[in-house]
């Protein structure tokens, strides 16, 4: 009996994101009936856009045991750039380039950590601030401080606006370009040696170098890859908001965090899943999908937000012990 | 080769352990070429005054990383504790009110503390997490407008002067003094530094450790109130924008110092060099003219660069050992 209960609170600690995420439907569906329609569906189907794309290359980044807070100054960076260039280079070139961008920022960010020896998640953590502020200064010395709008374009921007606004059948683009983002980040996860490096660095660095993993071709992997996934992210809310500012990102670095912690990745690093931080960010969507229908204020959404990552932290903590 | 390595070995202590000083010399140098009013009295207390704030967030976090911890919801603590002061003051007397501000700051410190040392959770994400949940209060707070206090008197607290000497400096002058003396000459503040070093050792040395390092997080908390107040009366209204980045900076500037987020090692002295680096860069680039966004991208460049040096400095001691 006694053994019985551990179990069932072992599997409830465990599964503690979907038991929320049901509970909060539930509470929400009795509460405003507005919640099950379809237009409202659609609308959480399309915010999933940026903020999945920026969790699931953070995943890697807290599975690696560092963390990246630079993603904020590389989404600013990212869309900047892949607006400006539309004009001069055509769309589908400007968001290449707005991808190599957001890879390269992950580079750099790697090479710095790689370089100084950074062994733990405070020195990264720092470190990656400091590159976000000077990715943000470049942004914002790129733009000259000015938003730009999408529709003051010249050049053909179809391709970007199908990626905002399209949809094939039921699924918005965005929503089908985030599926194929998932499978490949989560057969290189789970599938190749690599993702298991990954798993194995983040365990323990000094025992995976001494075991012949590739420790520092691992970090380059998790940070390029954090890099490119915000570029990701940053051409589809653009696409979303048809505008570009050079403060855009800011805050998608603490929410990603949020997300991919309340999925269920342990900040410790060496455990986790990017299917888990899918459901970390459905979590968050629906709570401030909730959260609106039921008129609570934004400022108290950052309030509930920031006390959940605190609870998330302190509950992954518990389960660890 | 080896020689070279042995040769710059001092050369790389000094510039790790001095390199605020150095920093500051060398802006200091550099300032006599340039025509500009920077060596004047009234620049010079200016910035002194301006820097105040922050040295006196810098004091309370010294105590939390020389204890291999550190304090990232200071930001969240200073605009919240500001609001309250303003808030207050129409119901009660001004210094009641500034005292329920501290008390609130010196309890937010003691759910840290109990987050941070008895829960044993990672202090850098958690603590992000409750400022991220403090700023959401203050906004609530305040609904994101700014609120002007109500007492004239209060302005008088960051505005007036004692015979030309800001009564800002003053007050952070006597912080300084308190906090040196408490880390420098008593127990408590030789605990600390045991703890910060070794917490196994401190441990075993009968040192009651959680307490010790909890304490910490209280003065931490309160220290940051008592600059959330200053700056309110400083600019007689209470908003929920300052602390964004201050919590950032004033951890970094406390590395910048020489105080290692490994613990152990610092002083009080060395973080108010740290920070000065900040006040004396920020005055040194408006009075050149420099724009804001190269000024970000500056202060981002230093922050990276010292955090990199420190854990550089951190790889050498590892691989010494």
């Amino acid at each position: 009996m006694k053994k019985n209960i551990a179990l069932l609170g072992q599997s409830f600690l465990r599964n503690y994101v979907l038991i929320a995420i049901l509970a909060l439907i539930v509470v929400t569906m009795l509460v405003e009936p507005n919640f099950m329609t379809f237009a409202n569906l659609i609308n959480i189907m399309r915010q999933f856009g940026p903020l999945v794309m920026v969790s699931l290359g953070m995943t890697f980044v807290i599975i690696g045991g560092f963390i990246d807070l630079s993603v904020a100054g590389t989404i600013s960076l990212v869309a900047v750039v892949t607006v400006t260039l539309i004009d001069p280079i055509g769309q589908v070139p400007a968001i290449l380039v707005g991808l190599g961008v957001g890879a390269l920022c992950g580079y750099v960010n790697s090479l710095l950590v790689l370089s100084s020896g950074a062994l733990t998640q405070a020195e990264a953590l720092f470190i990656t601030f400091g590159m976000s502020t000077v990715y943000s200064a470049i942004a914002l010395m790129y733009s000259g401080g000015s938003t730009k709008h999408m529709r003051f374009l010249k050049g053909d921007t179809s391709v970007i606006e199908a990626l905002g606004q399209g949809s094939v059948g039921i699924f918005s683009v965005s929503f089908l370009v985030f599926l194929v983002c998932l499978a490949v980040l989560w057969v290189f996860q789970t599938q190749t040696r690599m993702g298991r490096a990954i798993c194995l660095t983040g365990g323990n660095k000094t025992a995976a170098h001494l075991c012949g993993v590739p420790v520092s071709r691992s970090i380059i992997a998790i940070y390029t890859i954090s890099g490119f996934m915000a570029a990701i992210g940053a051409i589809i809310l653009f696409s979303r908001i048809t505008t570009a500012s050079p403060v855009i990102g800011a805050g998608y670095e603490t929410n990603a965090i949020l997300a991919v912690v309340v999925g269920g990745t342990t900040l410790k690093g060496g455990k986790g899943s990017v299917l888990r931080t899918v459901m970390g960010v459905l979590l968050v969507i629906l709570m401030s999908n909730c959260l609106n229908l039921l008129g609570v204020t934004p400022y108290m959404q950052v309030v509930t937000k920031g006390a959940i990552l605190v609870l998330a932290i302190w509950l992954d903590n518990r389960t660890q012990i | 080769m080896m020689t070279i390595m042995e040769s710059s070995a001092p050369l790389l202590k000094l510039a790790t352990k001095q390199k605020a000083f150095v920093a500051i010399v060398g802006m200091l140098v550099l300032m006599l070429f340039f025509d500009t009013n920077f060596y004047t009295t009234y620049n010079l207390l200016d910035m002194l005054n301006s820097t105040s704030i922050l040295l006196i967030l810098a004091f309370g976090v010294s105590l939390t990383v020389i204890s291999a911890g550190c304090d990232l919801s200071i930001g969240g603590i200073m605009v919240v504790a500001g609001i309250i002061a303003i808030k207050l003051m129409d119901v009660m007397p001004m210094w009641g009110a500034i005292l329920c501000a501290l008390v609130f700051g010196a309890f937010v410190g003691f759910v840290n503390g109990f987050l941070v040392v008895q829960q044993k959770t990672e202090p850098f994400i958690i603590t992000l997490g409750m400022g991220m949940l403090l700023t959401g209060v203050a906004q609530q707070l305040t609904d994101a407008r700014p609120v002007p206090a109500s007492n004239p008197d209060f302005m008088i607290i960051g505005n007036g002067d004692f015979f030309g000497m800001p009564y800002l400096v003053i007050i952070m002058l006597v912080c300084f003094a308190l906090a040196h003396w408490l880390m420098r000459y008593t127990q408590y503040g030789r605990n600390l530094y045991a703890i910060g070093g070794d917490y196994e050792v401190a441990l075993y040395s009968g040192i009651d450790v959680v307490r010790t390092k909890w304490i910490a997080f209280v003065i931490s908390g309160a220290g940051a109130a008592l600059a959330g107040v200053l700056l309110s009366s400083k600019l007689n209204t209470g908003s929920s924008i300052y602390g964004e980045t201050a919590a950032l900076i004033v951890n970094c500037g406390v590395v910048v110092g020489g105080t290692s987020f490994a613990g152990g090692i610092g002083g009080i002295p060395q973080s108010a060099l740290g920070l000065l680096v900040f006040g004396i860069l920020d005055n040194a680039m408006n009075m050149l003219g420099i724009t804001s966004y190269i000024q970000i991208l500056l202060k981002g460049a230093i922050i990276v660069g010292i955090i990199w040096m420190d854990c550089f400095y951190q790889k050498r001691k590892r691989e010494l050992v």
